[in-house]
């Protein structure tokens, strides 16, 4: 018998034993044969449920769907009196054409290595680290105290972060100043300024994106940690051994789905932490599209611009999923 | 709305107006102006000029100038005149830096601080320095005035201020917000505001912080090369009422605009509602506190009057200062294929105005900046700078 024929013939009796099961349902299909009436009451007796899913799935049409049909206004230029005009690849030579677009697009890739490189396995260290942490109420008090930042908007963290690092009165340039250091102005230092966006998203979102990694340790067979014990394992090859095997599907899946957004280095977070001093060094293709698509009305170029990351995108996914099957055999389908 | 085909017969732009009137779907609005019976009398001379380069929007405010302002009675401890010059105002932004009138028991008051960029500083210097206009005119043709020898002895003064303590080093990553408190309390002396809506707004804030302070209104300096503000960008308006040339009822719409720009709009407008923003006590209109939170204002006039004057001093000195130092600047629209040289010649103007502002760049670096600004696009623009406005002179 096949694995999956297994699974069926252990779960047919329990979920034939409920009311308005699946498998009910199944079997009425198959006395009335496919068709319209047995999606009628499969509709019939799970619409609960289908109700439940219908808010996702029409967010997912309108924002992620329709959109992909409406990627078509890169290819035309937008008329207010119908129809547009096709223009074929106009927009994304105007988008290809520029000197800047190409630096822009190096400090995207830039900004997105080294938060792929710097900020991913934060929240994965974080999770272990915690999950060692046997004081509940210290392992608490942790926890609610690096996940409120995610709750604060890029403006107040960039207020928050302008403030620390100021020159003349910030904590870090106070601490500086006891080590015997000359103040430095990391808001406005070519060298320093990308390092304030990779440290800004780690005080942001590592303790947020670690709630994900310490459910993946949670759903861990705790038998498998009583193996180890009895196998006389110290603390640190429980988390090398059995820990952080059991999470590697999880970390393989996040990985892949943050190569989707690799291009996306956070529009918002750039805008509130860049000045005029360092554009140069973060101006990124979200700001520049927002500069000179959305806010002077080039809607097309500012799609041509979104479509050209939406296949960068899908390309990354494809190659860090078809990677990932190979060296761990799991990847994201 | 308007790009799913909805188009509405009144419409207020606040950008993104150019694409759409390029494709004509905006009314020339110069006929129904000239055919009103109060809007016609009612605009300032920049909204004529906007309206004759660009007739779609229609924004009938004064215009927004900055100009400096300070607490009166720091300004009376420094036992100075008004500053006349750019030597004045060197003086006194240091008297104030020197003088510990916040009383921490330190030296430390910056003179002057901006927000994010030193635009608010052109407003008062650019003249003084002779950055007349955008588009500067040589033997060879026009230059911008960005990479003219004239702004290069603008920022080579600010960057003195910077280095003499008197203008805020940290005044790139200071948002408004932060410019408005570091004012109030006490570690900058001087702010500009934007317009005399704004001066007040200054004076209420500084009001709850310090009780019974006033503040006062400073003229434009006289510098090597003249005095004045800033010219004013009369190539279109950057925000405004448009109608749609599409719409069934235009009349209507104009209508609309028209009645807000008559005596009777305008009180409604300005001053709200009799027994809310004002109460009429044996035939006199006096304000209420309630005037403060009133802010409708559609349309400010220049050809009406409030009953009662409820701008400080310093406001109405910002007012008149618009309009006595008024000059029009020769700056163009731009078509759509220039956005991105648009863009990038600004991004190496500001990134080096900063350097040599702050000092990170010595002026003897000017060249540099140049050269950076011509291979951003700025060639590109000049040469068509120079075939515009040859051909408009």
């Amino acid at each position: 018998m096949t694995e999956r024929g297994t699974l069926a013939a252990r779960t047919a009796p329990a979920v034939g034993n409920l009311p308005g099961s699946l498998s009910a349902s199944r079997s009425a299909a198959r006395r009335t044969g496919p068709g319209r009436s047995a999606r009628a009451r499969a509709l019939r007796d799970w619409w609960p449920y289908y109700a439940m899913m219908a808010p996702g799935l029409i967010f997912f049409a309108v924002f992620h769907y329709l959109p992909i049909w409406e990627a078509r206004l890169a290819f035309q230029d937008v008329r207010i009196i119908p129809p547009n005009i096709w223009v074929g690849l106009k927009h994304f030579e105007v988008l290809l054409g520029s000197a800047v677009f190409w630096q822009v697009f190096a400090n995207t890739l830039i900004i997105s290595a080294m938060k792929i490189a710097f900020v991913f396995p934060v929240p994965i260290l974080v999770a272990l680290l915690l999950n060692e942490v046997r004081s509940g109420p210290l392992r608490k008090s942790i926890q609610s105290a690096i996940y409120l930042p995610h709750f604060l908007s890029w403006v107040v963290i960039a207020g928050i972060f302008i403030a620390a690092l100021s020159p003349s009165d910030g904590v870090a340039n106070e601490v500086r100043g006891f080590m015997g250091l000359e103040p430095r102005s990391y808001m406005t230092d070519h060298g320093s300024i990308r390092w304030v966006l990779v440290f800004s998203e780690i005080w942001r979102s590592a303790g947020w994106d670690r709630l994900l990694y310490l459910a993946a340790i949670l759903a861990i067979d705790p038998q498998l940690y009583d193996a180890a014990e009895m196998d006389g394992a110290t603390r640190w090859q429980k988390m090398r051994f059995v820990t952080l095997p059991g999470i590697a599907p999880t970390i393989a899946t996040l990985f892949i789905l943050n190569a989707g957004m690799f291009l996306s280095a956070d529009l918002n977070q750039v805008i509130n932490l860049s000045n005029d001093a360092v554009r140069s060094q973060i101006d990124i293709i979200d700001t520049y599209v927002y500069r000179i698509g959305l806010q002077t009305g080039e809607f097309s170029l500012a799609t041509s611009a979104g479509l050209f990351k939406g296949i960068l995108g899908m390309i990354l996914i494809v190659a860090a999923h078809t990677l990932s099957k190979r060296l761990t055999g799991k990847g994201v389908w | 709305m308007i790009l799913a085909g909805d188009i509405p017969d009144l419409i207020y732009f606040q950008g993104g107006d150019a694409k759409i009137a390029e494709q004509g779907v905006l009314e020339d609005l110069r006929p129904w102006i000239e055919n009103s019976e109060f809007l016609k009398d009612a605009l300032y001379p920049h909204n004529v000029d906007r309206l004759a380069n660009y007739p779609y929007l229609l924004y009938v405010f004064p215009v927004r100038n900055p100009q400096p302002v300070m607490r009166a009675d720091w300004f009376e401890r420094t036992g100075l005149p008004a500053p006349q010059t750019v030597e004045d105002y060197v003086t006194l932004l240091s008297t104030v830096a020197q003088g510990d009138y916040d009383g921490d028991g330190q030296a430390n008051t910056l003179g002057l601080t901006s927000a994010e960029t030193t635009a608010e500083l052109d407003a008062i210097f650019n003249q003084a320095f002779g950055v007349t206009a955008t588009w500067m005119p040589t033997p060879e043709g026009v230059i911008n005035a960005r990479v003219s020898p004239q702004e290069r002895d603008k920022l080579a003064f600010c960057g003195s201020l910077r280095e003499q303590g008197l203008l805020d080093p940290e005044y790139i990553t200071t948002k408004w917000d932060v410019k408005e408190d570091k004012f109030y309390s006490g570690r900058v002396g001087m702010i500009l505001g934007s317009s005399a809506e704004v001066v007040d707004i200054y004076g209420g804030k500084m009001q709850q912080v310090h009780p019974g302070t006033e503040l006062v209104l400073f003229d434009p300096p006289q510098g090597p090369a003249g005095r004045g503000l800033a010219a004013v960008d009369v190539s279109n308006e950057s925000r405004g009422f448009a109608i749609s040339a599409l719409s069934e009822h235009k009349e209507e719409a104009f209508a609309v605009l028209d009645f807000m720009a008559s005596p009777e709009g305008q009180m409604m407008d300005r001053m709200g509602f009799a027994g809310t923003q004002y109460v009429i006590r044996d035939g006199k209109i006096e304000v209420t506190d309630a005037i403060a939170t009133w802010y409708a204002r559609f349309m400010v006039t220049a050809n009406w009057t409030p009953p009662v004057q409820w701008l400080s001093p310093a406001a109405q000195q910002h007012l008149a200062n618009v309009s006595t130092y008024y000059v029009a600047d020769n700056a163009f629209v731009w078509p759509p294929e220039f956005a991105a040289d648009l863009d990038a010649t600004t991004n190496v103007y500001r990134e080096w105005v900063y350097k040599f502002v702050s000092g990170e760049a010595s002026m003897d670096q000017w060249d540099e900046y140049v050269a950076a600004w011509n291979a951003a696009g700025g060639d590109r623009l000049t040469a068509h700078a120079r075939e515009v406005l040859d051909a408009s002179n």
